[in-house]
């Protein structure tokens, strides 16, 4: 409890200290404390940027002493406007988490670490590096991270070490919806105007728990003044619970309705027809092909009546071009389905019938900032590496739409397999719980000659490093400026340390700029944190110090309705997408099922699926206990059923499931809900960690390790035919009652 | 003086849980003590199946059940209505925990007395909002004045006809609901 001098007792006297006018108030509990006892030090705010999800919210912690106390959000910034969510303030605590790992270490045995000095970790990454570099060639090294705001660091990173493989986790996130728009309107990250939408439909989306706090905040105005908010989705997510309308779906057939709602629009003559006219490409063609797939069709496919397919169709066209679809994220529209490119398409071209880019209350392109770069006569930076990846992203003839920098990072542990992969840095992120098929990342993993973990606890992927170099907790650090995040205006913003580290730890970019000088490519890193970030911001004409005083300063750059422009080759949206033509892909939005359907006669057999819920992030928030107290009291670990499935396997709400599939197998309990389509059963994501050195929340009696299973542990490893993501809902499983 | 009270919209809750992270911070509780919780509440059949979360916290009641049943006079209401705990009175026998119909209270951990939400009146008497309201991404709850029929808290609970919970039980709480 007390591990740094700081008793629950004397930090609820910096608490209520924190309201000095109360000084005296004899009222509660808290006033009195803070009365009887001396305080343990100044509340002092500190502007910096969350890091308890990949939004990078504003926020302003409050310390008191050398403490974290709490966070407020600031009201300017762009992504969050001022609001946190559950994880935002949670993630605080993290910081005292004594699960931390405390210095760099050594493994030297399964699950065995030694402390080292950096030095030596530097040294001995250095000479292996070396012979793995000279004996399997600069390509056989990747970097894995989760792409953010020191990205530019680690690009030039690995260009400096001449390896082109540079990994995201896109390819088990978002790779298909950032392809699709891209080809569409050449735009892989359309805006939305919500707050002036009169029409708003969530397909593949779910922004109440995949938590967007500025989209959310602009769909509840937009709700506010008039909008209609419809969602589509299997089960009833959390943005339906604010929705006017749910509409239940059967998952994987998402592309069946819009084919069908775009078929209603041009049938019915209902499309922005000058819009088509003067910013499309390839209408005919588009039009033809929809013709094969009327409500009737789609209502078949997707389960839902052909009265509400042509409602939705009529309703969303009458609203135009104040009407948006979502752009999607992770879901139908994310890495889940065979069909996700062609959804994303046809989502894309729906939104094109509706004639909404660059409109009021449609689709918008985000104002760019540009930030500056370290002199090249100064910091000579490295030559860009050229040529595919390892895993055939951006080769012509394997996965040619598949961006460098992003890969398909579940195809890592194959590689590894298969040799070409020998030493792997993993940065923010942990493919042995992210990845499809745990035993295989696991094996895979195991191959490699050396593996580098930044992470600051052990994680299941660091407890597998051979060295992990701790990088410092995000309160801990200064990081990279940062101008990602502002949506519809120019904003820049850092993260910077709130606290000194607790821990024998540095920030990521500081530990590259050393472990280069023992690699041999120490030219490329003269810089140290600073110049590097009073580079960014020398165009902006913005001093490093008033934006640390600040956190986020906006640049202006609103963004105002006008003439839509879209970078395709052809300059318009294109509903024929030149770009697939010339690659012999379908050019037309068009229908394809699934590939893989459950067993209609077959009771047991069911399509999993999974989503998020607001307060856990990917597989790194199940060890926070104010998170897990969260779950383990709502009980929303459980699995979603229909009632008419689990009538017919006796199994009744709270009961124990097995599940199974091709590679695994987990017990849960059952959640028996209304709220899903019968055809498949609802996993929240984020559970199921399984390294034994996260023990916070376990010691606590909250889950954590241990705690529930991860739908990754029924997915088989499967690559999509054109993009290579890990079609993450094309997975059926057998469920039945569990007798214990 | 104000008289302070809350409108919540649950119309607009997510059950995304900030709220209560947000005020365990603020007021320095543990994992495992909150001063507020969500409730869920599903209902129908598709296709009319509906979801809601319904926030709940001390309602400060005019009529405070546990105000009349503490033995030592430890509970008492604020100029500005806000119902508080002397710590210094209050002796931990949870009477007030048994005599709350909303369970809306707790004994703290480390001190042994009995604590609830207080409307971050520290912050509040600096001119802020509770820690609940100011969190919310969906700005569920409203803060203000009820005495204030300019308020927007007020006009708010008049123009939705806004309802506390269980009104028959005569406490007369002040969070209003506007229920789906």
């Amino acid at each position: 409890m007390n591990r740094h001098g700081m008793t629950r007792r004397k930090f609820l006297v910096a608490s209520a200290a924190g309201g000095a006018a109360l000084a005296a108030s004899p009222y509660l509990g808290f006033d009195a404390w803070a009365a009887s006892e001396k305080a343990s030090g100044e509340v002092k705010v500190t502007p910096t940027l969350c890091d308890a999800c990949g939004n990078w919210c504003a926020l302003r912690v409050y310390t008191k002493g050398d403490r974290v106390w709490k966070a407020e959000g600031i009201p300017i910034a762009g992504n969050n406007l001022g609001r946190v969510c559950a994880k935002g303030h949670a993630m605080l605590h993290e910081v005292y988490n004594p699960d931390r790992i405390k210095s760099p270490l050594k493994r030297v045995g399964p699950n065995k670490f030694e402390p080292i000095s950096w030095q030596q970790a530097y040294k001995e990454i250095g000479a292996k590096l070396g012979q793995i570099k000279e004996k399997h060639g600069a390509e056989s090294i990747f970097w894995l991270q989760y792409p953010e705001g020191n990205a530019d660091v680690t690009f030039r990173f690995m260009n400096a070490l001449g390896s082109p493989n540079v990994f995201s986790h896109g390819a088990t996130c978002f790779l298909p919806r950032n392809i699709g728009w891209w080809l569409t309107v050449g735009n892989s990250k359309p805006e939305h105007d919500f707050a002036n939408s009169r029409f708003i439909l969530l397909i593949g989306r779910n922004l109440a728990a995949g938590l967007n706090l500025r989209k959310l905040q602009d769909v509840v105005k937009g709700r506010e003044s008039g909008a209609k908010v419809v969602v589509v989705d299997p089960r009833f997510s959390e943005s339906a619970s604010i929705a006017k309308q749910w509409i239940r779906i059967r998952p994987g057939t998402d592309l069946a309705l819009m084919l069908a709602v775009a078929h209603v629009m041009i049938d019915e003559s209902l499309y922005q027809k000058e819009f088509v006219e003067k910013y499309t490409e390839g209408f005919e063609e588009f039009a033809e092909e929809v013709r094969k797939f009327p409500p009737s069709w789609a209502e078949e496919k997707t389960t839902v009546p052909k009265e509400t397919i042509v409602t939705l169709a009529r309703e969303m066209a009458k609203a135009a071009p104040r009407a948006v679809i979502h752009r999607g994220y992770h879901a139908a529209a994310g890495t889940q389905y065979k069909n996700s490119l062609q959804l994303v398409r046809a989502i894309a071209c729906v939104n094109g019938l509706l004639g909404n880019y660059n409109q009021l209350g449609g689709l918008y392109p985000a104002p760019k900032v540009k930030l500056g770069k370290p002199d090249p006569n100064q910091y000579p930076a490295p030559p860009p590496v050229k040529g595919p990846m390892v895993d055939g992203s951006g080769d012509p003839e394997r996965y040619p739409l598949t961006p460098k920098g992003v890969g398909i990072s579940h195809a890592i542990p194959e590689l590894a397999i298969q040799g070409k992969l020998k030493a792997g840095f993993v940065h923010h992120n942990n493919p042995l719980r992210t990845c499809p098929n745990p035993a295989r990342v696991i094996e895979g993993y195991k191959k490699l000659d050396l593996l580098v973990s930044f992470d600051y606890v052990l994680s299941e992927t660091a407890t597998l490093a051979h060295y992990i170099l701790p990088e410092s907790y995000y309160l801990e650090r200064d990081d990279v400026v940062h101008a990602n995040h502002a949506y519809s205006s120019q904003q820049v913003a850092i993260r910077q340390q709130v606290v000194k580290p607790l821990y024998d730890t540095k920030p990521l970019v500081q530990i590259l700029i050393e472990l280069a000088q023992h690699l041999g490519i120490g030219q490329y890193f003269t810089f140290t944190l600073e110049d590097w970030n009073r580079a960014a911001l020398k165009p902006l004409g913005v001093s490093l110090e008033q934006l640390k005083k600040e956190g986020v300063i906006d640049l202006g750059g609103q963004w105002q309705p006008g003439e839509p422009h879209f970078d395709t080759p052809s300059g318009k949206l294109e509903f024929v997408s030149s770009t697939l033509k010339d690659l012999e892909l379908p050019a037309v939005p068009t229908w394809e099922e699934p590939l893989v359907s459950p067993d209609p006669k077959d009771p047991h057999s069911f399509r999993l699926i999974h989503g998020k819920q607001a307060h856990h992030t990917h597989a790194r928030t199940a060890n926070q206990p104010y998170l897990m107290k969260i779950t383990t009291d709502q009980d929303w670990g459980r699995a979603w059923i229909h009632p008419d499935r689990a009538k017919k396997l006796e199994i009744k709400d709270g009961d124990c499931m097995t599940l199974t599939s091709s590679v695994g197998s987990g017990r849960m309990r059952a959640r028996v809900t209304d709220g899903i389509h019968p055809d498949c059963i609802f996993l929240p994501s984020g559970y199921g960690i399984f390294s034994r050195n996260l023990t916070y929340a376990k010691k606590k009696g909250q889950g954590g390790f241990g705690y529930g299973v991860s739908y990754n542990d029924f997915l088989p490893t499967m690559f999509d035919p054109v993009l290579g993501h890990a079609m993450a809902n094309e997975v059926i499983v057998k469920v039945t009652k569990t007798y214990t | 003086m104000p008289r302070y009270g809350i409108a919540i919209d649950t119309t607009k809750c997510i059950g995304c849980h900030a709220c209560k992270v947000a005020c365990q911070n603020h007021n320095g509780l543990e994992y495992d003590q909150k001063f507020n919780t969500i409730y869920q509440v599903d209902r129908g059949k598709y296709p009319s199946f509906s979801k809601e979360f319904v926030p709940a916290q001390c309602n400060h009641c005019e009529n405070a059940p546990c105000e009349r049943v503490c033995p030592t006079g430890a509970i008492y209401t604020s100029p500005e209505g806000v119902v508080l705990v002397h710590r210094n009175r209050c002796v931990g026998c949870k009477y007030c925990i048994e005599a709350c119909p909303y369970k809306v209270r707790l004994i703290d951990h480390h001190e042994g007395i009995s604590v609830k939400c207080w409307f971050c009146i520290d912050l509040v008497r600096q001119g802020g909002e509770p820690a609940c309201v100011t969190t919310c991404p969906t700005q569920v709850r409203i803060f203000g004045d009820l005495d204030d029929p300019d308020s927007r808290v007020s006009r708010f609970i008049a123009e939705n006809r806004a309802q506390p919970l269980r009104p028959d039980l005569g406490t007369k709480p002040k969070i209003f609901y506007k229920r789906s």
